[in-house]
């Protein structure tokens, strides 16, 4: 099989970094090695600020691999086909962008972007440079993603004109501490980025980061990232966007977290007119899980606690998951599709569609335009619930319209020399 | 909305202060400061929570216990100033949002502590006016908070931040001119001499290969 022009063969395996390896980063060094070990792909190199994460990485990776704690080293190595990035929400922009500009294919860890400029960037970064971008909302290939799919675009549950996602509640921190000296194996200048400087806190920095709205941003765009794309893949809603954007929420009473505990948001699309909202909810109001044999497609469902409710003019349909578990009600994944029904596609698996992007030039299933899309609803849901008040905002254009402060917190200017 | 509340908006929407209204903002700062020092959590949240619109009066006192040493009494009164800055940042509130950067402006001098100085910065970032530049710019030679005024200029979209990214660029000193000269490059201007650095490693690896 020909390479599409600068791209490899469809058999020549392709040379892998990581850059950060703890929490989801560790899992995907984890599943790479098996690949590896299957010759499917070589790793060269692996990435961490953490002294510790990255001499656990070393371990896993094995002999051969190069260890470095700055990431630009790896993106000068010409061997190096691709990278996956899976570090804290506030480097993903900037790494992706910087990893497509010197030619590398990219696995960038959800949410794909913090602010609407960054999102920008790493569109433009990836078309420019021609290298193949996704984004892990890895619900999209999940196997009851594709019968949830094929299930609604067959008009199963008729029009659909609203779909609400459920979530539990963002945390509060309950265990507040003053501001301390880093740890000596994390290097936190590097840690911290493109963001403006901070003293280093315990309740800010690995895992927790995510309950920080200028880095993780809550469990709408941790978990928002998955659910709502999976609500934008069946609506056939990439490349579309809502005209406002209305939330409220609950705020924690105490420590260092800021993301909203509770939270309702409304998204209104128009041209085609349906709702999408967000509301993280108490857990006993959450709607009750399906019960499974665990033979299904996804097995059971091990985390009821998020999904969304699909509401057409025939009827409704409801999802648990959106994630790296993603399942589909019964009736969705027993639907026998008749003669002349419509076809969806379907994923052979989040990093194979991945691979199957940097051979052949083809879309990936969670491409960085779908990605920012998603991320932009999170990030636009998290801005109106910071201001107190409703945002409109331009598709076309990509900016709130009629609200100078809020114009301006669609950017976020990044520290020296950690930027776009 | 309470009564006291209601009055010193009133008050500093017509920007005529009668003695009742000036008695009854003095008591709305008051109610405000002693919430946000109450020992109870729950009393600081609602607290911190409502000080939007208490507004001008209430920046500069909070400012203050910004660096308690109770650092969740510091929290509350931080939260409380940005819900000031949030809710005066909305369309139509322009003679709330002056006078409250009026007050944060005041707060950039060097008697405040370095914390503080750099929080109202970023404040200033998303409501700063006209009157913001030349005391933001000042800070462009200040060690401690040119690096945040840097980028609080950057993101403030007028002609006078952008003069005033110039004007630093030229005074600056050699180890911070490659700075601004990335905020004059995003602001779309082209400078020569100090390229782009953001793709050369400076970290030294710390862990051998196995």
């Amino acid at each position: 099989m020909l390479a599409a022009p600068g791209r490899g063969g469809a058999n020549e395996r392709l040379t892998m970094a990581h850059i950060g390896v703890g929490g989801m980063g560790g899992y995907h060094l984890r599943d790479m090695v098996e690949r590896r070990d299957r010759g499917e792909v070589n790793i060269a190199a692996v990435c961490d600020i953490d002294r510790n994460r990255l001499t656990n990485a070393l371990k896993t990776a094995g002999k051969g691999v190069q260890p470095y704690h700055d990431y630009r080293y790896i993106l000068q190595r010409k061997d190096i086909d691709a990278v996956v990035i899976a570090t804290p929400d506030h480097w993903h922009g900037v790494q992706m962008v910087h990893a497509a500009e010197c030619g590398k294919h990219v696995y960038v860890e959800k949410p794909a972007c913090c602010t609407i400029e960054e999102g920008k960037a790493m569109v433009t970064a990836a078309k420019k440079n021609n290298v193949s971008v996704q984004v892990g909302s890895q619900g999209r290939s999940q196997p009851e993603a594709y019968l949830a799919h094929r299930y609604l675009v067959n008009g199963n549950i008729g029009h659909i004109s609203r779909v609400d996602c459920f979530h539990y509640p963002s945390p509060e921190d309950n265990n507040p501490v003053p501001d301390s000296d880093p740890p000596p194996e994390l290097d936190w200048d590097m840690w911290l980025g493109p963001l403006r400087w901070r003293p280093y806190n315990k309740r800010y920095c690995h895992g927790v980061f995510r309950w920080l709205l200028e880095s993780g941003g809550g469990q709408i765009r941790d978990r928002g990232a998955h659910v709502m794309s999976c609500a934008m893949w069946w609506m056939g809603a990439d490349g579309t966007g809502p005209v406002t954007i209305e939330a409220t929420g609950t705020s924690p009473k105490k420590g260092l977290w800021d993301s909203a505990v509770l939270m309702e948001v409304t998204y209104k699309f128009k041209n085609p007119d349906w709702t999408l909202t967000w509301t993280q909810m108490p857990r006993d109001k959450l709607p009750a899980a399906e019960e499974r044999t665990g033979k299904e497609p996804g097995g059971k469902i091990v985390r009821p606690g998020y999904g969304a409710i699909y509401r057409g003019d025939k009827g409704q349909f409801i999802h648990w998951g959106g994630d790296g578990g993603t399942w589909a009600e019964k009736k969705a994944r027993e639907w026998e599709p008749p003669a002349g029904a419509k076809d969806v596609y379907e994923s052979p698996g989040h990093k194979e569609d991945w691979f199957k992007g940097i051979k052949t030039g083809a879309k990936t299933i969670m491409n960085i335009d779908a990605a920012v899309g998603v991320a932009n609803l999170c990030i636009l849901g998290n801005l109106s619930y910071i201001l107190g008040r409703k945002l409109e905002w331009d598709q076309a254009k990509q900016e709130i319209v009629g609200d100078e402060q809020a114009r301006r917190m669609m950017y976020r200017p990044q520290r020296h020399p950690y930027h776009l | 909305m309470n009564n006291v509340k209601k009055v010193s908006l009133a008050a500093a929407a017509t920007g005529v202060m009668s003695g009742t209204a000036r008695a009854a903002r003095k008591k709305a700062v008051e109610e405000l400061m002693a919430g946000i020092r109450d020992e109870n959590d729950k009393v600081r949240a609602e607290t911190w929570l409502g000080a939007g619109e208490v507004g001008a009066p209430a920046v500069k006192p909070l400012a203050r216990v910004m660096t308690d040493k109770d650092f969740e009494v510091a929290r509350a009164a931080k939260r409380g100033l940005w819900k000031i800055v949030r809710h005066v940042g909305r369309p139509k509130a322009g003679n709330e949002r002056r006078a409250v950067v009026g007050e944060l402006v005041e707060l950039l001098d060097d008697e405040q502590p370095v914390p503080v100085r750099r929080e109202v910065l970023w404040m200033l970032s998303e409501i700063g006016t006209r009157k913001s530049i030349k005391p933001i710019a000042a800070l462009l030679s200040n060690k401690a908070l040119r690096e945040d005024a840097r980028m609080v200029l950057q993101r403030i979209p007028s002609k006078n931040a952008l003069a005033a990214l110039r004007a630093g660029f030229k005074a600056a000193p050699e180890d911070f001119k490659l700075n601004i000269a990335q905020s004059l490059r995003q602001r779309g201007v082209e400078v020569s001499g100090y390229p782009c650095v953001k793709l050369v490693p400076t970290k030294k690896k710390n862990v051998k290969p196995l």
